[in-house]
């Protein structure tokens, strides 16, 4: 545990040598892990690569010191290491050797991030256990396919409205959910993504069954999303296109993380994930905070199911089931509460690890939960735990 | 300021047959002090909640400043100006000292969510100066709360926490501040530093009333001026605490109707 003068000098110290020489390791390690991982089909790369990931993490475990030595040198150089973090994400794609595959694992990585990072809200930062982000996801999808399919609405008008529609329903969801809690709650949340599945499958107007067929890609300024990216003699897949979107996605929602996270609003919802009856007792609103929890969530989960029913250009009810809603919650947990790097981690490992472990056939879901119960085990708290918030010097 | 800042006006709850709190009249001025004592289970701590708006009445009233709050949700109450303790302390623990005092000024700040989304500055500004004033008020309650200001409130030790508890309730700058057995748990020498602490945030706001739930005789004896009595879940004696200690019904509740009389 830092002490309190040492954690303020090290929040305003300067950014040294050593502190940038850590960041570009880990960025740019990180960078080349996940890129090895997705580029090769060979286990014994695969398991080696996943082994170096878990040693780092148990070196993390055993020593701390190393891990706060680590978040004080981001703290230091909080603008360099976001630079070069923006320029390792623009030229990622130019490294994946024109493999539309790897691109089209790292916009679904992408794009679960955005999910995770909104119900992250939820679970993590206010301990409401909601089942219901598939549907949240689903609902976006389908609204701002409809609107594209049946009134040629603009892809980057849906966008917002989706987002907006969404909201609305999670407050209707939000608002019974609040009579109940704990287990009860979950189960209300259940029961309203069970619902939402249900309505999809039955209505005419949603395809049935069968979805929604032929959602129209976005274009903009003339270059449609479904045709390859050329750049500096470079020809990058279509799917590179639909990545810088999601990359979009996910740095507006972490941005949107964080701010919440660093706010009143943040705190509050910290307070009663804690002790629900003495947050009353501060003041604190908790049903219009729980409401809010359950809106920003389903806002955030909308953008990111707009945006896939435009890249596979087809959804159907069974892309939103219970189970998304599981994966996902699975993510958050994983990856560490409340922490908005370890959510994206944890949705990246979560999303990657059944496909690079397809070659293990049917006892492909067997492994990835093994891992998952290895990585729980080594890292009890999440692979990045919640750490304290700072004040002043940042 | 005229009239009772605080006042309960034939407080009742019933729990199905259970009466717990049974008419009791209350009334408390701007800068007193008000002990409560009682047996265990004689309803002091439900008087809390009642007041507090955890339970709603079942009848009664209460005003604060004339206003009436009965049956208001609790952090509305919290909101008008009532703070209160717990008597097993009730911090959020995996969180710093620092942000369980600036959760105490909940209502004293205003950021919503599109403010932090939108104005993430002003949104940052304003927590900034809560944890600015948190700092203030932790050292002004202990300098080696302070010192511990970054560290996380589960690891502090008993006495400590409650009076992390205190700076929290003091920091939503209530009119009324109550406290639940505040000494709870504690050894002498810990019950001495809080009567200090008390007296201390007494000089310290010289405006703030205080309703305090007590079992230790010596915190009693030291800090209030009016001592109220309540058995059974109703009052049975009010008064300076050497008058009250000499009741009869007082002496029979605490130590039964035979021991009284010998």
């Amino acid at each position: 545990m830092m002490t309190g003068t040492s954690k303020i000098t090290l929040a305003a110290r300067r950014a040294s040598g050593a502190d940038l020489a850590i960041i570009a390791g880990i960025e740019l390690g990180g960078a080349l892990l996940l890129g090895f991982f997705l580029l090769t089909d060979d286990w014994r790369l695969i398991v080696a690569l996943l082994a170096v990931f878990a040693a780092g993490f148990a070196l993390l475990q055993i020593r701390p010191a190393i891990e706060d030595r680590i978040v004080s040198a981001f703290h230091a150089a909080r603008a360099q290491a976001l630079g070069l973090g923006a320029v390792v994400v623009l030229v990622y794609p130019f490294m994946m050797q024109g493999s539309s595959y790897a691109l089209h694992l790292l916009v679904i990585a992408q794009l679960y991030a955005v999910l995770a990072l909104a119900l992250n809200f939820q679970l993590g930062s206010a301990n409401i256990p909601n089942f219901a982000t598939g549907a949240s996801y689903g609902i976006g999808a389908y609204c701002s396919a409809l609107l594209a399919i049946d009134f040629g609405v603009s892809f980057w008008l849906t966008l917002p409205i989706a987002a907006l529609v969404a909201t609305g329903f999670g407050f209707v969801l939000g608002f019974p959910s609040m009579r109940t809690r704990e287990t009860y709650l979950a189960l209300v949340t259940i029961a309203f993504g069970i619902v939402v599945h249900q309505l999809l499958n039955n209505f005419s107007w949603t395809g049935g069954p069968n979805g929604l067929v032929g959602i129209p890609a976005p274009t903009i300024a003339g270059h449609s999303f479904t045709a390859p990216i050329e750049l500096f003699g470079q020809r990058l897949p279509s799917q590179a296109n639909f990545y810088y979107l999601a990359a979009a996605l996910v740095a507006l929602a972490i941005v949107c993380a964080r701010r919440l996270h660093d706010s009143r609003v943040g705190l509050a919802w910290n307070a009663l994930r804690c002790d629900e009856l003495a947050a009353r007792c501060q003041g604190i609103n908790v049903v219009w905070y729980k409401m809010m929890a359950f809106a920003v969530d389903a806002f955030l989960a909308a953008f990111a199911g707009s945006v896939y029913a435009a890249y596979v250009s087809y959804i159907s009810p069974d892309n939103f089931t219970f189970l998304v809603s599981v994966t996902i919650m699975t993510m958050v947990i994983v990856g560490g509460m409340d922490n908005t790097l370890g959510v994206i981690v944890g949705a990246f490992l979560l999303t990657l690890l059944p496909e690079k472990l397809r070659i293990f056939a049917d006892y492909r879901l067997l492994f990835v939960s093994v891992i998952v119960i290895l990585f729980l085990i080594l890292r009890p708290q999440g692979l990045f735990p919640q750490r304290p918030r700072s004040y002043g010097g940042r | 300021m005229s009239g009772p800042v605080l006042e309960a006006r034939n407080l009742s709850i019933r729990f199905g047959g259970l009466v717990a709190v049974a008419g009791v009249d209350l009334s408390l001025s701007a800068g007193e002090v008000l002990c409560i004592i009682g047996p265990n289970g004689a309803g002091k701590s439900t008087l809390f909640n009642l007041i507090s708006g955890i339970y709603r009445p079942s009848s009664g009233s209460v005003h604060l400043d004339g206003r009436a709050i009965t049956g208001q949700p609790a952090h509305r109450i919290a909101a008008a100006g009532i703070a209160r303790t717990f008597q097993s302390s009730r911090l959020f623990t995996d969180l710093t000292l620092v942000d369980n005092v600036v959760i105490g000024m909940h209502c004293r700040t205003r950021s919503g969510v599109l403010d932090a989304l939108l104005r993430p500055r002003h949104a940052r500004a304003e927590l900034e100066a809560a944890a600015e004033r948190a700092g203030e008020l932790l050292r002004l309650v202990s300098p080696d709360l302070y010192q511990r200001r970054h560290t996380l409130a589960g690891a502090l030790p008993q006495a400590d926490r409650r009076r992390l508890e205190i700076a929290r309730a003091l920091a939503s700058e209530p009119k009324v501040i109550m406290l639940d057995e505040p000494s709870s748990g504690m050894d002498d020498r810990d019950t001495d530093a809080l009567i200090e602490d008390i007296h201390m945030t007494m000089a310290e706001r010289p405006g703030l009333s205080y309703i305090i739930i007590e079992h230790d005789m010596r915190l009693v004896a030291a800090l209030p001026e009016r001592v109220m009595v309540i058995d059974y879940g109703a009052k049975i004696a009010e008064g300076p605490f050497a008058e009250v200690r000499q009741d009869r019904r007082v002496q029979e509740a605490y130590l039964g109707q035979r021991a009284a009389h010998a």
